[in-house]
Order: C-alpha cells, then structure tokens, then sequence
C-alpha cells in the first residue's frame, strides 16, 4: 500500500528540470520574475500532436522544461507540486477529444485556464517543407521570444484576460537594457474579430542592411571567396547590381536604425531590413472557455454557452457558487473535453 | 579436389575410432592429440594403419545390407540418388585440420579412382564399391550427388496455383482460412486508417507560398518588431555614452527613467485609449513598477490600471480567490 502510494505521487522528471530550477528566477538586470512553463500532454495523444507538443516547448525555450517526462500517471496535481519548487509559472496543457485536439494554458497556483480549440495546425517540420531556405538555427533558441498581440483591443473582458496571460507567458523586456541581438524570435497572435479565431504564429527575426546588394552582404557573412569567373575586373563585382533587389517597395515601412551595431552586416549606422520568416509551429486557435481555477472552478467565459453574456453578468454579480454546478453541466454537454 | 576427398576419407575412419575402438579407447585417445600435430610421428602411423584396417572390417559388417543396396544401384538409377546423399551426409562429417595423410598407397590408389570417376559414369559405381567402403562417401561424389538431387527439385514443374503445392484433402480449408485472413486484414486495415484519420484531425500542411493572410500576419509581426526596435533605439539612444556601472551615470539614468514615468503616469488614459483603437502591440509585461518601465508604455496596449490590478493583486496576496479579482474587475469596467 505503502509502494503505491508512493509511485503515485511521483513525478518523473528528468534531469533538464533540475537544470532549469538553477536558472535564475529573476532577471539580473530588471529584477523582474522570469515565468517559467511547463508543456505537457492529458491523455494519450496521437503522433502528430505530440510533435506539436515538442514544437512547443521549444517555441517556449529557454525557461521550460524541453525534455519533461510524462507518465500516464501523473495527475494534474504532480506537476502543480513540482511548479511550485521548480518555479513553474504556466502550464500548456495540449489533450485530444474525438471532435479536435484542445490546448489549455493556466497560471500555474491558482488559475485562470484558458482553453482553445485548435482548428487548424501546423507543425515546425510542416512549415520548413513548405519553404524552400528553411531557416532555424538553434541559436535563436536561447532567448525567449517577443510576443506580439494583435486584434485583441476590442475591449472584451475574455479578450483583455488572454493578452494578460500572453504577455506574462514570455519574461517581459526591459528597453532600456535589452540587447537587440538577444530578440531573434517572435510570437505573433492574432485575433479576428469576425472569426473569432486566433492565429498563432512563431517566426524567427533577420536584420538585413538596406540599399547593400545581396553579393556584397554575402561576402561580408559568408567569408567565402566569390565566384569571379565571369567578371573582366574585381569593380563589376562592387557595381553590378545583379539580382540583389529582393521587393524592396514594403520594406519602406520595415527598416529599423539600430542603436550599436549587430553582428557583422548591421551597423549602427546604416539602416536595417527586419526580415521575418517562419519557424512553426502555427496554429489556429478558438476560445472555449476560461476557468477560474487551475482546470477548475467557475466558468469565467463559455465560447457555446447560449446565453453568453447573461452568465456572465451573473457571475459578475459574485453569485458564483449556484452557478457553477449548472454551468459545469452546460459544459459537460456542450464540449466533449476529456477528464 | 583429389587432397581433400581423401583426407576425409582417412579422417572418417579416424572418427571411427572414437565410435566403435571402446575397448582400447583409453589408449587412443592418448595417443590422438599426439598424433595429429606430429605427422611424422611413426609409433602414431603403426596403429593408425592396423585401426584403419579394422575399422574397415568393421564397417564392412556393419553396412553389409548397404552392399545389398548398393548392387541395386546399378539397375534402378533413382535409388542411386538416395544411396549417394546417405552417402554425402557421411562425408561431411567434421574433419581435423591437422591431419596429414599417412597412408600414402591407399591414398594414391583413391586419386586414381577420383580420376577415372569424374570422366566415365558408368564404372563409377563399380570403382567405388571395390575401393571406396559404403558409409564412406569421397566430398566430390557427395557434393555431385547432391547437385543431381537439387537439380531435380528445382526442374520440377509446380501447378500453377495461387495456393501451392498443397495436399489436396485440405486445399478447400487451406483456401478459406486465407480469404479469412484476407479480410480480417482489411478490416484492421480501415480501422488504423480511420484511427489515424481522426489523430491527424485538424493538422494542414501549409501551401508552398504565402497567402494573402499569412502576407498579413507576416506584416504585423514586422510591424511589431519595427516598433519594438525603435522604441529600443530611442531609449538607448538618449543613454548612449552613460556607463551604469559608473555611479554618477547611473545616478542620471535613474532619475531620467524615473521621470519619464512620471510623465507616462500622467499621460496614460488618453494613451491607454489611443493603443486600443490602434491595435496591440506589447512588449512588455505589467508586473514591474521600477524605473525601466515607463517608457515601454506607448507600445505597451491595453493597459487599464484595473487590469494591471487585477494581475498584480493576486502575486501580493497568494492566497487570494483569482475568480474574485476577475468579477471585481470586470464589474468595474462596466461601470
């Protein structure tokens, strides 16, 4: 009795957790708390789905845990006890019903969860096949990402609740100290308003010198020596334009000057290209719900709840306790979550 | 090809000596290990000889019904196969390295007989059941014999069935539990298809080209991050040339971050209004009220005091109900 209590409560983690834990907690320049998450999975999921997961948890790098072992097991409750020494902030909690798989995001303590339909994904290796340079070099892993929020100022309270979560998702950027060389990815959501659908993107961010022909840019990268067959004198290589123009017309809008320089090509005094290419994973999310608690406690907001606003409204009239058992069983009927 | 076929044929009969010279056994096999090493050794090729002859005799005995067959042989040329894979198996028997030959007559009279059996088949027999014992089978006749029986078995013509070569009695069960099995595979079959199908369910794989909303979207992230790099710029712009290590310039850093708080404190609503109507952009996050943070604040959007409230509340007191804060705040909204 004793032997299985105990292989209950259990929690499989391996060794890259501990290493998170000795990650500084707080940043050492701004002071702030730097949220940490854990990516995992309720219930068996299908092939795809748990590359999905991976794709996560690196999207989610560096304050999470890439490799944390799962077992059937494992109850929600085992991982809120291990975020609390480990310092976990946020759960992704990716599960699968017959209808559509499900991705859940909470605070970790308390709550609220947030639950999202997915609609549609893609995954990281998807979006390479789909390009032809696919680029993703593990570099950019080693910094967390901007995160950008788009569509959602609409003023809507379950709106306002999931930029907040959002935000305090990835740590928060000092401006004054940032180094523009630590911001290599980004995180884009987007929320349509007729759709009601969220588009979650993840790109990585290049800085390109602008007015510099492609060649010029590549020997100053590459280090290699040119091709110079087909020229009668090292000038042609300098003057000819070649097919360096790459649509400059839009890039108008998207040219930044920088501060110090950046890497080999960007100096401070030139103007930069901002590149964005996509990295995966990319998904398309729909709101169901929002919980109070951690996957419990009062439905804040119901996505299929008929009378959306009225329940609300009562709920925002603390009358909380005779609602809840009602709702849960609206729930329960509406949407086929597991558990 | 001759060497080898009587080295086994010696060392057969030495094999034999293990087998049937129980009686003297304790001598041999000391005398053995000692033998094969040191071919030359004379005591070693006395008795090999005399055990030779014997053992012969032996088998002589022991395969007399073999004879029998054997003069068969001639007449019925199918059984000659039979006989000769016996034979072949006896033949490859294992075999000592080592082992030289001693009895170099009766060797040479064999390498006669290897000759004369690969160019004539017909004395073949004859030669062998005078100078070759039965039960002991040269390699060359043994792999011949069996090259014959492979031949045969290959050159047969099989019905042309999907089935095989079966027995006949049980061709109708064997046909049926086939198609069973037939169509129990293609059920398993649709079954995984449709398991898959429903795993894989809301997975696409994204076009080759870029969309007009995913040109969107690649727009706004840039746009995004333009405005994120500016603002950047901007700050560290004006704090160029300040060291925040040295105290004087960290002195100056601090009050002029503090006063463009201020400032951002003072500004905000009409600001907070003015990012809404734009669309969002964020970069930073609510919790932190030092210095550092005013001048995130006309990139950072959607901020009303009562959200950042409602965030900030709950990490002062812990065990304070979110569910509260949430209705609270949005109750206030309302009003």
């Amino acid at each position: 009795m004793a032997r299985m209590r105990n292989r209950k409560k259990k929690v499989f983690i391996k060794s890259t957790v501990k290493k998170n834990q000795q990650q500084p907690s707080v940043d050492h320049v701004t002071g702030d708390k730097i949220p940490k998450s854990f990516v995992f999975s309720r219930g068996k999921l299908p092939g795809s789905l748990r590359q999905l997961q991976n794709d996560l948890r690196k999207l989610m790098l560096p304050h999470t845990a890439l490799k944390l072992k799962e077992k059937k097991r494992n109850s929600l409750k085992d991982f809120l006890n291990v975020s609390g020494p480990m310092g976990v902030t946020h759960f992704m909690m990716l599960s699968k019903t017959a209808s559509a798989p499900y991705l859940r995001v909470a605070r970790t303590p308390q709550g609220p969860t947030l639950t999202f339909k997915i609609q549609e994904y893609s995954l990281a290796v998807d979006v390479a096949h789909s390009q032809l340079h696919p680029r993703c070099p593990p570099e950019i892993f080693k910094n967390a990402p901007l995160i950008v929020l788009s569509g959602f100022g609409s003023g809507e309270q379950h709106l306002k609740l999931t930029t907040i979560m959002f935000q305090n998702i990835f740590p928060a950027i000092d401006i004054n100290t940032v180094k523009l060389s630590s911001c290599q990815r980004i995180v884009l959501l987007n929320y349509n308003k007729d759709t009601k659908l969220i588009d979650f993107r993840h790109y990585s961010i290049r800085l390109q010198p602008v007015g510099v022909s492609r060649r010029l840019r590549k020997i100053v990268q590459n280090h290699k020596v040119p091709d110079l067959r087909t020229l009668k004198d090292v000038s042609d290589f300098v003057t000819s334009a070649g097919y360096g123009s790459e649509s400059e017309a839009d890039e108008e809008a998207a040219t930044v000057s920088l501060t110090s320089d950046l890497g080999r090509v960007n100096r401070a005094a030139t103007k930069s290209a901002v590149k964005l290419q996509e990295i995966g994973p990319r998904m398309t999310l729909q709101l169901v719900k929002i919980e109070e608690g951690l996957c419990s406690g009062g439905v804040i907001f119901n996505e299929y709840g008929s009378g959306d606003g009225a329940k609300l409204e009562v709920n925002q009239e603390s009358q909380k306790t005779d609602e809840v058992d009602q709702e849960t069983d609206d729930e329960n009927q509406e949407m086929d979550e597991e558990e | 090809m001759a060497q080898p076929s009587s080295v086994s044929v010696v060392d057969i009969i030495n094999h034999n000596n293990n087998k049937f010279g129980r009686s003297k056994s304790g001598k041999m096999m000391k005398n053995k290990p000692r033998n094969f090493p040191r071919s030359g050794d004379k005591k070693g090729n006395k008795i090999d000889m005399r055990m030779k002859k014997l053992f012969r005799k032996r088998a002589r005995d022991y395969n007399s019904s073999d004879d029998d067959d054997d003069d068969d042989e001639e007449h019925h040329e199918d059984k000659e196969q039979e006989q000769e894979e016996d034979d072949g198996i006896h033949a490859t028997t294992p075999h000592h390295k080592d082992f030289e030959s001693e009895a170099n007559s009766e060797e040479d009279e064999e390498m006669g007989d290897d000759g004369s059996e690969d160019e004539d088949e017909d004395e073949e027999e004859d030669g062998d059941n005078d100078e070759v014992q039965p039960g002991i089978t040269q390699f060359a006749q043994g792999s011949r014999a069996f090259k014959m029986a492979f031949m045969k078995i290959t050159n047969k013509t099989v019905p042309d069935d999907l089935l095989g070569p079966v027995l006949s009695g049980h061709k109708k069960l064997i046909a049926e539990k086939l198609a069973e099995d037939e169509a129990e595979r293609k059920v398993k079959g649709e079954a995984k298809k449709e398991k898959h199908l429903v795993g894989e369910k809301g997975h696409v794989k994204p076009a080759n080209f870029l969309d007009s909303h995913e040109k969107f979207l690649l727009g706004v992230a840039t746009k995004g991050v333009v405005k994120l790099f500016n603002a950047v710029n901007k700050a560290q712009n004006a704090q160029k040339g300040l060291n925040p290590s040295r105290f004087k310039d960290a002195k100056v850093l601090g009050k002029r971050r503090k006063d463009a708080f201020f400032t951002e404190l003072r500004k905000k609503p009409s600001l907070a209004t003015d990012a809404l109507s734009k669309g969002t952009k964020s970069t930073g996050s609510e919790g932190d009220n030092g210095p550092a943070w005013a001048p995130l604040r006309d990139s950072y959007m959607l901020t009303s005091s009562k959200l950042k409230d409602w965030d900030k509340l709950p990490e002062k007191n812990a065990g304070d109900d979110m569910g509260d804060q949430m209705s609270r705040d949005s109750s206030s909204d309302e009003d």
